[in-house]
């Protein structure tokens, strides 16, 4: 943890977790009501 | 009184309301059976004798129940009458104006009464939990306003039943014969919401402290969920007439009581109201702390009423945030179930009233806005925070500019001629539903920002990983509203129509990720913080003028919101079921419902200072008057005529 202390490490780590856990919600929530979506967020059907 | 007994008391009323409800709905059941059992409806059959004499050993006549209930079985169900203009009295004024005014009048009323011992619930327990009297003080208070505000809802409500049964008799005579005991049951709740109101109000100091007060807080609850289920069974009324379940075509009734509330938009309806009752509730005792914070004498009073508004605005934009995608849930609901009557609401005569509604939203969500930034100044510590204001000063207005713009104008051919088509080749798309969700969407998640910011004013962290924490809350900020324009814009604009619609499930997502990652956060940060002392009463008079801009904008939207939401019916009393054939069976024009929700609008806040008037007129106590004792012994007659 103490290399979240450097600040340019920080905000890298910590827009990196917040892209992955929103591009997993857009794949849920998408999936959830029958619309998969490719890798690149295109629709799949 | 002592616990004990009065949860004895909470006990046997609770069975006399029951064995009430058991006894009305078997001697009902009795009436209906006996009624079914009845022959023809003629002076013969109503005069002839119940059974037949007859001497013994001879055989046993025929009677005529045994007829009556073969020819009952042949019967058809009862469908809903099919009504004549002649079926609606004529009373020499609009019977929908008169019926209008008094169902948004009581619904006002009634959404305050229901939602204040809600939070008032919540603000006790705090009070209780922290040991700091001055919630308690706060929740009695808010109750002393609710109780004057309950006697007119009861009245109002009132008002509304005989003008139903008065101008819609044939109407009301169908909805008692579909909800049929329900109707009493609704009757018995009122009367057990009455006697908790009471009870909770009056044995506040009674059952102030220890043990006692989880009794008090146990009939708080008591009252709440009876409440509540006024609400929902009120709900499903409304809900009948728009969306009818537990009938066939004809209207007559096939299914049991539940089929029949449980329609497609009764859960929709009820967490709308439910939560928009709160926020409604919240603005409306912001307006009464805004309104003693101005009439303050002393400091002290000040900083009361000052952190009186500061916890009712918290309350009021706290259940706001959710409001949009409930709606947004309703009006889903509405188009899987007709798509006729979600076009008549956002894409025919009602959809310019949505632009109004953006109006009033943007409106409470400035007024929020320009009320904690306002109340920042009570704390030094909110100095580091103060230039992002602008920012979201700027996101809220562009946001509300691309909310008010509208799809379609209304144009002469002059004016078409000179835009080139009825749209506007700039400012057109701005007119649909994607550019629509990006606004409301960044507006939440902006409003939130300035709510979090007032949040961390008066604190410092002091936690190890406070520099990632604070990174992590910047980039979900950031990356949440990138992830709502791009949802907007690319599968809004680039896609088709259902990944279209389904992308704003993507966007409201986001929306809460922002505020559930933003609570969690700061109690994660803020854990053994070190506090910058703010001072109450330490604001400034314009901020209390934003407390009344909020229920003035809530009641106008409810009003709005309200005629859309029972206009979509258009000439139906109940959609596809009952037509209506009464003079007034069309939807009127914008301006003339315009004026309607300005006039109830006007009404209820000229009855909400009432209200604060009367609350106020309880803690002024006239002095006792000084006898002059100058010529007392000479002139007392004198004397007394002058005092």
């Amino acid at each position: 943890m103490r290399i979240l202390n450097n600040p340019v490490i920080a905000v890298v780590v910590a827009f990196v977790v917040a892209i992955i856990l929103f591009y997993l919600l857009d794949h849920g929530i998408m999936s959830m009501q029958g619309l998969p979506l490719n890798s690149d967020l295109t629709p799949a059907q | 009184m002592n616990l004990k007994t009065l949860f004895k008391t909470i006990l046997v009323s609770l069975l006399l309301i029951w064995g009430v409800s058991l006894i009305s709905v078997s001697s009902n059941s009795l009436a209906s059976n006996a009624l079914a059992a009845g022959t023809s409806d003629t002076v013969e059959s109503r005069i002839q004798p119940e059974g037949k004499v007859h001497l013994e050993g001879d055989p046993e006549p025929s009677t005529t129940e045994e007829k009556s209930a073969v020819e009952e079985e042949a019967e058809p169900p009862i469908g809903a009458p099919k009504l004549k203009r002649k079926d609606y009295p004529k009373v020499g004024a609009s019977s929908r104006g008169i019926v209008w005014i008094a169902a948004q009048m009581h619904l006002f009323f009634a959404a305050f009464v229901l939602a204040v011992p809600m939070f008032v619930l919540v603000i006790e327990w705090v009070g209780m939990r922290t040991g700091d009297e001055r919630y308690d003080n706060m929740a009695h208070e808010f109750m002393k306003i609710t109780m004057t505000a309950y006697s007119i809802t009861a009245l109002l409500g009132g008002f509304l039943t005989f003008a139903l049964f008065l101008l819609y008799p044939q109407l009301m005579n169908y909805m008692m014969m579909v909800f049929d005991m329900q109707v009493l049951v609704y009757a018995g709740l009122f009367f057990a919401e009455s006697a908790l109101l009471y009870m909770y109000y009056y044995s506040w100091d009674a059952l102030r402290y220890g043990n006692k007060k989880w009794g008090h807080l146990t009939i708080g609850l008591g009252l709440n969920v009876a409440g509540t289920t006024l609400l929902v069974i009120a709900n499903a009324w409304a809900t009948f007439m728009m969306a009818p379940s537990g009938v066939d075509v004809t209207g007559a009734v096939t299914g049991d009581i539940w089929e029949i509330m449980k329609g497609p938009l009764w859960n929709p309806v009820n967490l709308h109201r439910f939560i928009a009752n709160i926020a409604f509730g919240g603005a409306i005792v912001g307006a009464y702390a805004g309104f003693k914070f101005l009439s303050a004498r002393t400091v002290e009073q000040r900083a009361l009423y000052d952190w009186m508004g500061y916890t009712a605005n918290f309350i009021a934009i706290l259940a706001f945030l959710p409001l949009p995608f409930a709606g947004y849930w309703l009006m889903a609901e509405i188009y899987a179930y007709s798509q006729q009557m979600g076009i008549t609401a956002m894409g025919g005569i009602l959809a310019w009233l949505f632009i109004v509604q953006a109006v009033l939203i943007g409106t409470i969500l400035l007024a929020g806005n320009y009320y904690l930034w306002s109340g920042m100044s009570r704390c030094e510590g909110s100095k580091r925070y103060t230039w992002m204001i602008k920012y979201i000063a700027l996101i809220l207005v562009a946001c509300f500019l691309v909310w008010v713009t509208p799809h379609t104008l209304i144009l002469s051919a002059q004016e078409i001629k000179q835009l080139g088509g009825s749209h506007h080749h700039l400012l057109g798309p701005l007119g649909i539903m994607p550019a629509k969700n990006i606004a409301v969407n960044l507006m939440l998640i902006v409003t939130f920002l300035s709510f979090q910011l007032y949040r961390r004013a008066d604190k410092v962290a002091t936690v190890s990983y406070a520099n990632f924490l604070n990174a992590l809350m910047v980039a979900i900020y950031v990356v949440a509203i990138v992830n709502v324009v791009f949802a907007g814009v690319y599968y809004g604009y680039f896609t088709n129509t259902v990944y279209k619609v389904g992308s704003s499930v993507m966007q409201v997502a986001s929306t809460l990720v922002v505020i559930v990652a933003g609570i969690v956060i700061d109690t994660l940060l803020f854990k053994n913080a070190k506090t910058i002392p703010a001072v109450w009463g330490k604001v400034s008079n314009r901020s209390q003028y934003a407390l009344f801009a909020l229920p003035i904008a809530f009641t106008w939207l409810m009003a709005l919101m309200g005629y859309v939401r029972s206009s979509v019916r258009t000439h139906w009393h109940v959609y596809t079921v009952m037509k209506d054939n009464s003079p007034d069976n069309f939807v009127p024009s914008i301006g003339y419902a315009g004026n309607m929700m300005t006039i109830v609008t006007i009404m209820f806040l000229g009855m909400v200072l009432f209200i604060f008037w009367i609350a106020s007129l309880s803690e002024t106590k006239q002095s006792k008057p000084v006898a002059i004792k100058k010529d007392t012994e000479k002139q007392p007659e004198a004397q007394e005529a002058g005092a």
